[in-house]
């Protein structure tokens, strides 16, 4: 018995809890059988075999395997080092968990040679058995280990595919670095080839058991991963100007797949066509690595949105490649977010100024057309910045219609000296779309209301876009109004054929009417022209002509068609007003029958100062030629007694006088008190700066918001009838009244927070009180 | 200190000098054309009647022309003289 048992031990170890090998020859297992079949306890035996090869295989040998996974090495300063040591750690641990597995196969081979002598089938699985005893020790932190083994191997792989496609002058300059690039090794002692022979040794033991795919895979996957990421970063950051996606698939397809069907195919890259298992796994990592790479490159696009929008057109190779990837790819809402995102935090904050978010917003206009031609993201992207422009920028309409008339050009002039070929585009496309209706295509789900915003309206124009933001087109054709206006009336250097064509291309744009009263205003301008020369040849006024009369002209404007002008008033220098009424007698006899109206705070005046021996020969505008001419026979003037000469409210003309003070022509003495500074030579040429001199742009035209309150002025005789007989009335029942009985009249159309300012300046006019959530007449 | 003033432009709103503010028949200002002109001044200049109402010249001509037996003011209904002033 003692015999048989020691025997056995010699061919099945594992008995006495041991994996030792033995050498065993055919006698032996033979002379055994015939031992235990006498003894009648061969099937008991066997079963004992493998209860103790499962036995040993829970409670040994896949702890110790696992054991070694536990190692922390973190306390490596060194990464690569760290890594290298892990390398070898997963190396050895799996070379010895392959040795054993050999043994307790070969174990098995006898048991089966035994079963088979006996006649009975032998059904035990080791391959199942191993697998899952193996997988449900599983550490949490196994990938650790796997990832280090894998990227090492990547590193060496990708260092050496490099130095085979190098040239040699390249191979020459990584010669000269100290250490390799795969295995970061010093170069005399690289250990890439050693490297290689190790990790194709570990896969084919981990092919063999059965392993590579559940121990590897996962890790496989995340690594390559951040390969493709990794080398994204490196390749395509922040270079927008060409196309990546091609070499980025190359890339793919040529060195990962290589590597990965290496690992596959037991390190060889030639793979049998036979081999139709291997191939699939390689056919479907492939399929799962090239969306791995559309998603990161595109989301890499796509973190740099904003980047590639200044940059546009040049940048127009990324958008192409992100349009390829958004085929395959549903990123739309990703980079709605992201974009959002990106521009609130670097377009829509104080420190941009408007003109440059206008610019932005032109930009992004131009690069999300061409990423998309239907124009639902754009609609869904500048929303924010619609709503910034609109409720936080109060000049943006200003920006807009001065950026589309500026001298120099602008991405907004451009487009609209592109008006004529836009509108031809326009219709060809039209009747395009008729002939080619098969080619239609819905919109993507995420469409705001689709209704409200039919694809006519979203593929219009950037010019259409930007007044979009205020949705009317009236606001703009206004603000330009005053614009022109403003030039009109206070540029020398005005060039009519210019105007006359910017006014052309916005008629285009706006359409006739809007744009009509514009076209009066030019016209006054080239007709003032000639009644002006006509005015100075005639009799009526030159009779009276002094050698010292000043040269004098005049705009002569049509009033229903201009921006209302300031109602101000300014009393002239008594020999300017005396040639102004000249010229009005020599205007009624030219023109009969009509007359003209002054308005002195309009114009400008070339005046010469003879000071201390200087002469200053300046334009200024009319306020302050008065001004100044009043200083000219009265050396001091108080500022309410020079305000009651001149008609104009003293701090309107403090203001003026400030711009003689930065002159160094007046200066204040005492409070209210100015005296010209000519006497005191050193003074004269002194600027003025201890005072608080305030200068600031004269306006000439009333702005379009005072404009809409002289609108409302028209509905105070209506409100103020309304007051009298109801004595006091809510703001909104005051609304709905107008609403209801005066809405025949033309422009009624004001929000009750119109209504409300206007009321509340009537209160501060002291015309109206207001108590109590309702206004009422101030009787006193 | 001597200002001499070298050249003065200045603005002017020109007006037609009549007893009203609007036409009677199209209702615009005066100074606005009529409904049918772009340009208001020489080019839709305004007329007196002996009655001394005054109308753009093309609206009264417009009335005018739509009378088949008379050919009355439209504010006063006396029958209209066109007053050469």
């Amino acid at each position: 018995m003692d015999g048989t048992w020691e025997r056995l031990k010699v061919l099945f170890p594992v008995i006495s809890s041991s994996l030792a090998e033995s050498e065993v020859t055919k006698e032996n297992i033979d002379s055994i059988y015939l031992e235990l079949v006498s003894l009648g306890v061969l099937e008991e035996v066997s079963q004992l075999i493998c209860i103790e090869i499962d036995k040993t295989l829970q409670t040994q040998v896949v702890p110790e395997f696992w054991k070694i996974f536990d190692t922390n090495l973190d306390a490596q300063s060194d990464n690569q080092a760290r890594e290298r040591c892990e390398f070898q750690l997963f190396r050895t641990t799996v070379l010895q968990l392959y040795k054993k597995f050999q043994i307790i196969n070969r174990m098995l081979e006898r048991l089966k040679y035994l079963y088979e002598k006996s006649g009975t089938k032998f059904i035990y699985n080791f391959d199942e058995i191993f697998k899952s005893v193996l997988l449900s020790q599983l550490p949490n932190n196994f990938t650790k280990l796997v990832y280090s083994f894998y990227h090492i191997s990547f590193n060496v792989f990708i260092n050496t595919k490099a130095e085979e496609d190098d040239d040699d002058d390249d191979m020459d300059q990584l010669r000269e670095r100290d250490d390799c690039d795969g295995c970061e090794m010093p170069t005399a002692r690289c250990q890439c080839q050693e490297l290689v022979t190790a990790f194709g040794e570990i896969n084919l033991c981990l092919t063999r058991m059965g392993l590579l795919d559940r121990i590897s895979g996962y890790t496989l996957t995340n690594l390559i991963q951040d390969e493709i990421y990794g080398h994204i970063q490196k390749t395509c950051r922040g270079i927008f100007d060409t196309q990546h996606l091609k070499n980025l698939e190359k890339w793919l397809d040529t060195i990962v797949l290589e590597w990965l069907t290496r690992i596959f195919n037991n390190g060889s890259a030639k793979l049998d066509p036979s081999n139709l298992k291997i191939r699939e796994s390689i056919s479907y990592f492939q399929k799962k690595l090239k969306y791995l790479l559309y998603e990161k490159y595109a989301k890499t696009i796509i973190d740099q949105f904003f980047n590639i929008i200044i940059e546009f057109p040049d940048s127009q190779p990324a958008i192409d490649d992100l349009k390829l990837c958004m085929e395959k790819l549903d990123l739309r809402a990703h980079l709605v977010e992201v974009l959002k995102n990106s521009l609130e935090t670097r377009l829509l904050h104080q420190g941009v100024e408007t003109s440059d978010i206008i610019t932005g917003y032109v930009a992004t206009i131009k690069t999300m057309r061409h990423l998309e031609k239907s124009g639902i993201l754009l609609q869904t992207v500048t929303e924010p910045v619609k709503e910034y422009l609109r409720k936080c920028r109060q000049d943006t309409v200003r920006c807009v219609v001065t950026s589309l008339i500026e001298e120099t050009p602008s991405d907004l002039s451009e487009e609209l000296a592109r008006s004529e070929a836009i509108k031809a585009e326009e219709n060809e496309r039209n009747q395009d779309e008729m002939n080619n209706w098969q080619d239609w295509t819905p919109d993507p789900v995420d469409a705001l209301d689709s209704d409200k915003n039919s694809a006519q309206n979203r593929r219009s124009d950037i010019i259409s876009m930007i007044v979009d933001i205020y949705g009317s087109k009236e606001l703009f054709v206004n603000e330009y109004r005053n614009l022109l206006a403003d030039r009109l009336l206070t540029q020398l250097d005005f060039n009519p054929e210019k105007e006359i064509r910017n006014l052309e291309l916005l008629k285009l744009r706006f359409g006739e009417n809007l744009l009509h009263s514009c076209e009066v205003m030019l016209k006054d301008i080239s007709d003032s022209k000639r009644i002006n020369s006509h005015i100075l040849e005639c009799s009526t006024f030159t009779s009276e002509e002094t050698p010292n009369d000043p040269a004098v002209s005049a705009l002569i404007v049509s009033s229903q068609f201009w921006p209302m002008f300031k109602k101000e008033s300014m009393e002239l220098p008594e020999e300017i007003n005396k040639l102004f009424e000249r010229y009005k007698k020599s205007y009624e006899e030219y023109k009969g029958n009509r007359t003209l109206c002054w308005t002195p705070l309009n114009g400008k005046v070339n005046i010469e100062i003879e000071i201390n021996d200087k002469k200053l020969d300046m334009t200024v505008n009319p306020a302050q030629a008065t001004i100044i001419m009043h200083f000219q026979n009265q050396k001091e003037w108080q500022l309410d007694q020079l305000s009651t000469v001149i008609n104009m409210p003293p701090s309107t003309l403090r203001r003026r006088i400030g711009f003689w003070q930065l002159q160094g022509l007046i200066r204040e003495a005492k409070e209210n008190t100015f005296i010209l500074c000519d006497e005191n030579h050193d003074q004269a040429g002194e600027i003025e700066t201890e005072t608080n001199v305030v200068l600031d742009e004269e306006e000439t035209m009333v702005s379009a918001n005072d404009q809409r309150e002289e609108e409302l002025q028209v509905f105070w005789s209506y409100i103020l009838g309304m007051l009298t007989n109801l004595d006091s009335m809510s703001l909104e029942r005051i609304h709905q009244m107008l609403k209801m009985f005066a809405s025949q009249g033309p422009g009624f159309e004001f929000s009750q927070e119109e209504l409300k300012s206007f009321l509340q300046r009537k209160v501060r006019e002291h015309k109206l009180v207001y108590s109590y959530g309702v206004y009422q007449l101030n009787k006193n | 200190m001597k200002v001499t003033v070298k050249s003065w432009t200045g603005v002017a709103l020109w007006k037609w000098i009549a007893n009203d503010d609007n036409c009677g028949i199209c209702r615009m200002a005066f100074e606005a054309c009529c409904p049918d002109c772009s340009f208001a001044g020489d080019d839709c200049p305004l007329v007196w009647g002996h009655c001394s109402h005054v109308f753009h010249m093309h609206c009264i001509c417009k009335w005018l022309n739509s009378q088949l037996n008379q050919q009355l003011c439209p504010m006063c209904r006396q029958t209209w003289r066109f007053n050469d002033r």
